[in-house]
């Protein structure tokens, strides 16, 4: 090994990783001041169930994802999600989650209801950045919770834009 | 971009009292994720609506929390049981603030 070098590798590699440091820094600093800094972090769909159902049980059924096998456009993903479970006075679906689950934020949007809706569907055009599963959890008022799950290809992203 | 905020709601024709109908409304709203960046490199900052509330008379009947994966210009389908005439309410909210809203006549027979 040379040693009239003046750096040593290892001094070298300090150097450098310093420097790449502090670019990623500078370059992750003007999105750290945004409100949305949390959502660049990728999220995993378990994580995202875990956090909002903890350990409950999620049963599959009475769920049903009405959404295209494949999606020309990620941008715009019409979905429908529906169930066959009452809307009674003591028994309805309070709440509906839905999910996509290739995204960076999987957590899409969730809709709080009550017997007046009279049925327990909701339709909506998401955004999907790649194919991936849409899943939906049915939370009843009785605490039951239900799942469909639906893959949609997706030609062209629609995060990112 | 057209104009933000701008509201359509329909609802179907001939409403029988006691029927569930199909309510749809669409929302001028860029819906801007935060993620993206414009020519210059620049990050475009987050634009959204984040929550949604329908009345129906007095009642508050859903209330929907939205993110950034709601595609530009919302548009939606729900439900109500037209049981009473009342106005149909929906109010957006987004996050810088602006708050938008449009009612609709439900005239049950």
């Amino acid at each position: 090994m040379k040693e009239n070098i003046g750096l040593s590798r290892r001094e070298f590699i300090k150097a450098t990783g310093a420097a790449c440091a502090a670019f990623l820094m500078a370059g992750t600093l003007p999105g750290l001041v945004k409100p949305t800094s949390a959502a660049e972090a990728e999220e995993k769909i378990g994580d995202v169930l875990k956090r909002h159902f903890g350990d409950r049980k999620i049963e599959t059924g009475h769920v049903d994802i009405k959404a295209p096998i494949i999606a020309e456009n990620g941008a715009v993903v019409p979905i429908t999600v529906t169930s066959d479970l009452p809307m009674e006075k003591d028994n309805y679906v309070k709440k509906i989650y839905i999910y996509a689950e290739g995204n960076i934020q999987p957590y899409v949007a969730s809709s709080n209801l009550t017997p007046a809706n009279g049925k327990a569907e909701l339709a909506l055009r998401i955004k999907m950045r790649k194919t991936s599963n849409v899943r939906a959890v049915f939370e009843t008022s009785t605490g039951k919770l239900y799942e469909g799950i639906k893959s949609v290809k997706v030609t062209i992203g629609g995060c990112g834009g | 971009m057209a104009e933000v905020g701008k509201i359509r709601i329909k609802l179907p024709q001939g409403i029988k009292k006691g029927e569930v109908i199909p309510v749809k409304a669409l929302i001028t709203h860029p819906m801007e994720t935060g993620l993206r960046k414009d020519k210059a490199g620049k990050p475009i900052p987050a634009y959204y609506i984040n929550d949604v509330k329908v009345y129906y008379g007095n009642d508050l009947v859903s209330s929907m929390e939205w993110t950034i994966a709601i595609s530009a210009d919302p548009f939606m389908t729900f439900y109500v049981k037209a049981d009473k005439a009342a106005p149909l309410k929906i109010v957006y909210k987004d996050n810088k603030g602006g708050t938008f809203e449009d009612t609709v006549q439900i005239n049950p027979q």
